[in-house]
């Protein structure tokens, strides 16, 4: 794997790229072997195997990816992430949902290429430090996990919902985690977190 | 031999969140499937895409010459005789997972596709395919029971009988199963998704021809098996040959549709079921001819007559029959949930038949002491005493309540454990167990504290190492008991041996030392447990212990009420709530054990009203070998649901994983007629049925 | 997925050059949530795919006073938010997941191809696929087409597509020769007018925007979805129904049925029970009726007949309130 080849790439740079910028979106988010994208002359195909640099968890990350590599590929099997599972790769499960510019979205059904100049948060990126995020406290609290393999997915969803919606009803907790399967059967103290996660948050009682 | 009395326990039977919860919950528990070694390989498998085939050749030239594959074999068959579609064929090991799917593609194979039959009642047909060449397709079949049936029918005033089918159920475990072999000269150590870390060992070694003591099995965490991680995989031998010929570590993690195809099942049941009684109540006679289907494999048994043992004439016949399809493997009470599905819809007929309530009728005939405080239990909490006729509601929502109960009999044994106390206060407690998302890590680091006077925090529990005391798999809910008395058994004596070392300083015998609070108590002095430890000088403490009688047993009762609503214009059926009664014997944690619980009532319910395998009958493969149309209970599927955990503990540790989700499906089902007055006797009922059975 | 190579255009001009001729050669990406799925299981292996989401003109909501031009690329989540449509926000939140509706996009959930397990099996050679025979006449065909199927039955998996007809929607297509318009009820195609796909797109168009008409008023809209589970799941049967009411009397009606034909399929007999009528309970029931008039189910989905019939009922039911 190549050494990031653009050390000098700022986080300021990839939100740069989010929305907006044309040119610029797509130039920042290089690396170095074979994919410039020239304005003027309409896009250069990208094959191959090259390094990209992705915003995981607020800091650039080189990643050696090709143009299928799936951005959950890309986390654990290049970034040792792997809180993100792979358990259906067909976006039917949320096993692997991370946000993407603040929505809940699933890396499996995302390109790698196509998470550049976005920023990404996954489930390692919530704790401060030791400290859990109080959406991961409560889960552990009320035990709303067993074998856990679904919890990385429920804990990211669960951090959506109440990034967007801090004092959820009931009904809006069960949606809020609605694509998330858990064969062990915790829905139950899924929501009770989430519900007790909200009431820290807004600082209730 | 016994346990401290409830009221003083200090650890054990509280609401402790699981020790692992944190890792779990910020991504850092590495399961098998995520690890990651230096040049690492990734493997796949060919299978075989008919139901039925001879493979004749299987050509891997184009394999070998693709850049970064670094091994292939090409007999994981054991005979060449393929007989599900999803058999494995080939393997083949690479240098990213897409390049090991690109070689599969190049695999060239020669199959002669042979007849096959993927349906129960097409398998049973006069002439039907046969699965194996040298016998039919219906086992011989058995027979259990007792008494005179037919004179008890002839005697018989009201008689029921109704035929109840059930469908085929995938585990579907989050992670699939698949295994990491990694070779040290000839040392192999296997990290592997299972809830058998010994048992995957024995059958490495035997399938590899390899001394156990070179095989060591890991796994620190693992997500999901409910029975069908119990031994070793055909694809964990294959991992480790791709390892050997690669010269690298391999990593081969099933995909979810060989997962649906290949891992196990719950097996397909057609049951038809004969009641007679009295007019008074009495149950006079009970017939069953079941059959059930678990692929190429037997043991499709059903559970008959259940929990109504006192039934002074019944007989069970049982016959499997094979189909072209993934064998059946162990599913969270096998054969259990099928029985319970059908029983008590038929015991909830012939009560309506005698003019008798269901809850009256079921208090008459279960014979279980335990049961009979369940029934009445979750009962009052249900507001059974509110049920309507069946059939009666006004408007498309109709609303009812139904029950069904639990039996489980197995018990634990054969368990060892070591634990070890350091100068500093370390202790730490090893045990070749594993925890498939259960809480025996924490409930096994509980039982050493609370017995070391320690907190819970003080122990390291080691488990999920085949290179720990032994144990056995975690399967029929036989951990608790197996590991709980091993694990009491060695703090006990950890506890006397550190008491032998206090007992000196503070002036009395070893057996007036008492600990509690994290310190060592005499009597009137006490010395800090790290002060203790620290007489060990440059010694370390080890004690061993094992499995021993008094503190466990086995059978648990336990009951379930629902209450569903049904809306007849769509066929939905939704259950509401679901009070499920639970005893366990002695309950060693009350948050896991009542995760279990709900655990397990979801799965009944997802069984009850969504899971389905389809197999298309023309081409004898599975259609939704996904999430999409293998459809499992969600968010918004999810009861309320109650808990009512029943203590016992002068009976010990007895396991809990399975008895709850039995009876959820008959409960839901005995709602469903309550609400629409008309019987679903056939898993899933799924709103097509439902509307079939409302329209005709 | 097989080894395909990667654009990010900027702009619209550069798109019917870089998609080509041929199905096939190219595949288009917007949220990914149907493309991936497809590539994953080797239903189509593309040499390109091309990113849409760089091209900002397919971006957008615009309130043209006359009613919306919603760009292609508009997520699902997006839609949800458009109150001043009931139909649509309730089609859209009743799509999928939370997850795919922040990545799914308006054009993409039009495009989508069929959801039928022989059609998502790479190893059944069905009709759509090139093959020899339709499996789901003989076979499972639980979710198929119970109305104008044939040669092929499946349904069309859409929820915004039926919303959009009962809307009266118009879309924009941009090919080769530049921009065209044509009504939502002409883009779909059925089973014997074009086999191989479900809409009139060539290899190298795209949708760009859909236009909705600004409502008259009076207007009342409802979509009301049956699935088996309440998320992901698509539909067993749904029902658009956008009614123009003069005070108690329907003006005009617009009713159309997804989940049960090949494409969002309109039903003009049932509409014709309501208009110049007040809403009652003998008409709407007359309209559940005549709705499933001609229903040809395939021994697996006969249960679709009596669900289809209780939706339109229900949904009228709730529009009359």
């Amino acid at each position: 794997m190549a050494d990031d080849p653009n050390p000098g790439i700022s986080r300021r740079g990839f939100l740069k790229g989010v929305g907006g910028g044309l040119l610029g979106s797509a130039a920042l988010g290089e690396g170095l072997i074979g994919a410039q994208v020239a304005a003027a002359a309409g896009p250069e195909a990208i094959r191959g195997l090259q390094t990209i640099q992705l915003s995981i968890n607020g800091a650039a990350r080189p990643v050696l990816v090709e143009p299928r590599t799936t951005l959950l590929a890309a986390l654990r099997d290049q970034l040792q992430l792997t809180g993100a599972k792979e358990v259906c790769d067909r976006g039917q499960c949320g096993a692997c949902t991370v946000l993407v510019d603040g929505e809940a979205v699933l890396a499996c059904m995302i390109l790698a290429l196509d998470a550049r100049g976005h920023e990404i948060i996954t489930v390692e990126g919530l704790a401060q430090g030791e400290q859990l995020s109080p959406v991961q406290q409560a889960f552990v609290e009320h035990d709303a996990l067993m074998c856990g393999f679904c919890t990385p997915g429920l804990v990211m969803a669960s951090t959506a919902l109440l990034r967007h919606n801090p004092s959820p009803t009931a009904e809006e907790i069960r949606l809020g985690v609605s694509g998330n399967l858990c064969r062990c059967g915790t829905y139950p103290k899924v929501f009770a977190a989430v519900e007790d996660a909200a009431r820290r948050m807004t600082g209730g009682g | 031999m016994a346990w401290k009395p409830l009221n003083e326990m200090q650890v054990l039977s509280q609401r402790r969140p699981r020790l692992e919860a944190p890792l779990k919950v910020s991504g850092q528990a590495k399961y098998t499937y995520d690890l990651q070694l230096d040049g690492l390989l990734y493997g796949a498998l060919l299978t075989c895409p008919y139901p039925a085939a001879l493979v004749l050749r299987i050509n891997e030239s184009k394999v070998r010459r693709l850049p970064g594959v670094r091994a292939v074999l090409t007999d994981a068959h054991p005979t060449g005789t393929a007989r599900y579609a999803g058999e494995y064929l080939a393997a083949v090991a690479a240098i990213s997972p897409q390049i090991a799917l690109d070689a599969l593609e190049l695999f060239e194979v020669e199959y002669e596709v042979r007849p096959f039959v993927v349906d129960l009642d097409a398998a049973m047909e006069e002439g039907a395919p046969r699965v194996f060449a040298e016998r039919g397709n219906i086992t011989d079949s058995e027979t259990d029971g007792s008494g005179d049936v037919e004179a008890g029918f002839a005697a018989a005033e009201v008689i029921v009988e109704a035929e109840f089918r059930t469908q085929v159920q995938t585990h579907s475990s989050l992670e699939t199963h698949g295994s990491v072999a990694v070779w040290e000269g000839d040392l192999l150590t296997i990290y592997d998704s299972t809830q058998a870390v010994n048992g995957v060992r024995e059958g490495v070694a035997q399938t590899l021809e390899l001394p156990a003591d070179q095989v060591r099995v890991i796994c620190q965490h693992m997500g999901g098996g409910f029975g069908s991680k119990l031994w070793a995989g055909r694809y964990t031998a294959i991992a480790a040959r791709l390892a050997k010929a690669a010269g690298a570590p391999v990593k081969l993690m099933l995909s979810r549709r060989d997962e649906h195809l290949s891992t196990g099942n719950r097996p397909s049941s057609l049951q038809k079921l004969r009641l007679g009684a009295k007019r008074d109540g009495t149950l006079v006679a009970f017939s069953a001819t079941t059959w059930g289907s678990a692929g190429i494999a037997g043991g499709a048994g059903v559970a008959l007559p259940y929990v109504y043992t006192g039934l002074p004439a019944w007989k069970h016949t049982h016959a499997d029959v094979y189909t072209n399809a993934g064998e059946a493997r162990p599913f969270r009470a096998p054969g259990s949930p099928q029985g319970c599905f059908s029983m008590e819809q038929l015991m909830d007929e012939m009560a309506e038949k005698l003019g008798i309530d269901p809850l009256e009728f079921r208090l008459r005939h279960d014979a279980n002491p335990v049961r009979q405080h369940e029934w009445r239990l979750g009962a009052e909490r249900i507001g059974w005493s509110k049920r309507q006729p069946s059939g009666s509601g006004k408007g498309p929502l109709k609303r009812g309540l139904g029950l069904g109960a639990s039996l489980w009999q197995v018990g634990g044994g054969g368990s060892r454990a070591e634990i070890k106390v350091f100068a500093d206060g370390a202790v730490e407690l090893r045990i070749g167990t594993q925890d498939i998302g259960t809480g025996t890590r924490t409930i096994v680091a509980a039982i050493a504290a609370e017995e070391l006077g320690l907190p819970i925090g003080a122990i390291r529990p080691l488990i999920g190492d085949s290179d720990y005391p032994y144990s056995g798999g975690s399967g029929g809910s036989t951990t608790a008991p197996s590991v709980a008395p091993a694990v009491q058994n060695t703090a006990e004596k950890a506890r006397q041996q550190v008491a032998e070392l206090a007992a000196p300083h503070l002036g009395v015998a070893p057996e007036q030392v008492r600990f509690a609070g994290g310190r060592v108590h005499g009597t009137g002095k006490s010395l800090s447990w790290r002060e203790v430890c620290g007489l060990l000088g440059a010694q370390v403490l080890s004690a061993s212990g094992q499995w021993v009688e008094g503190l466990s047993s086995s059978g648990v009762a336990g009951c379930q009420f629902a209450e569903v609503e049904v809306d007849v214009d769509t066929g939905r059926v939704q259950v509401l709530r679901v009070v499920a009664v639970a005893d366990c014997g002695l309950i060693l944690d009350r948050l896991t054990t009542e995760s279990q619980i709900n655990g397990g009532v979801i799965q009944g319910l997802s069984y009850a009203l969504f899971e389905e395998r389809f197999m298309d009958p023309a081409t004898g493969t599975m259609v939704n070998p996904e999430f999409e149309n293998y459809k499992i209970a969600g968010a918004f599927e999810t009861p309320q649901i109650e808990v009512l955990l029943f203590d016992e503990a002068e009976r010990g540790v007895i396991g809990v994983g399975e008895p709850p989700t039995i009876p959820t499906a008959a409960a839901i089902a005995n709602a469903v007629y309550n609400a629409i007055g008309v019987r679903l006797r056939q898993l899933p009922m799924t709103p097509d049925r439902v509307l079939q059975a409302l329209y005709g | 997925m097989n080894d395909f190579e990667y654009l990010e255009p900027t702009r619209l001009e550069d798109l019917p050059g870089l998609l080509g001729k041929r199905w096939g050669q190219s595949a288009v990406l917007a949220g990914g949530t149907d493309l991936l799925d497809q590539l994953k299981e080797r239903l189509i292996q593309p040499e390109r795919v091309v990113n849409l989401k760089r091209i900002e003109v397919l971006r957008g909501i615009k309130d043209t006073g006359t009613g919306l031009e919603i760009g292609a690329l508009t997520t699902i989540a997006q839609l949800e938010k458009l109150a001043q449509y009931p139909v649509l926000a309730q089609a859209a939140s009743s799509i999928a997941t939370p997850q795919l509706r922040n990545m799914g996009t308006l054009g993409g959930n039009l495009c989508q191809r069929p959801r039928c397990w022989y059609f998502r099996g790479r190893q059944y050679p069905c009709l759509k696929k090139g093959g020899h025979k339709c499996y789901a006449v003989e076979g499972l065909n639980k979710y198929n087409a119970i109305l104008n199927g044939g040669p092929s039955f499946i349904v069309h998996p859409s929820d915004a597509a039926p919303a959009l007809c009962a809307l009266g929607a118009s879309l924009e297509i941009y090919g080769p020769g530049g921009r065209r318009e044509v009504p939502i009820e002409s883009f779909f195609q059925l089973p014997d007018e074009n086999l191989r796909r479900e809409n009139l797109l060539q290899p190298d168009e795209v949708l760009t925007r859909v236009r909705v008409p600004a409502l008259s008023p009076g207007t009342r809209s409802t979509y009301l979805k049956f699935r088996e589970k309440q998320s992901l799941d698509f539909a067993l049967s749904s029902v658009a129904a956008v009614l123009v009411m003069d005070g108690k009397k329907v003006e005009s009606a617009r009713l159309v049925l997804g989940g049960v034909a090949p494409i969002p399929y309109r039903v003009p007999r049932a509409e014709a029970e309501l208009e110049g009528k007040a809403l009652s309970a003998a008409s709407i029931a007359k309209a559940a009726e005549v709705a499933v008039e001609g229903a040809q189910p395939l021994g697996g989905n006969d249960f679709k007949v009596p669900l289809t019939r209780n939706l339109m009922r229900r949904a009228l039911e709730t529009l009359a309130a």
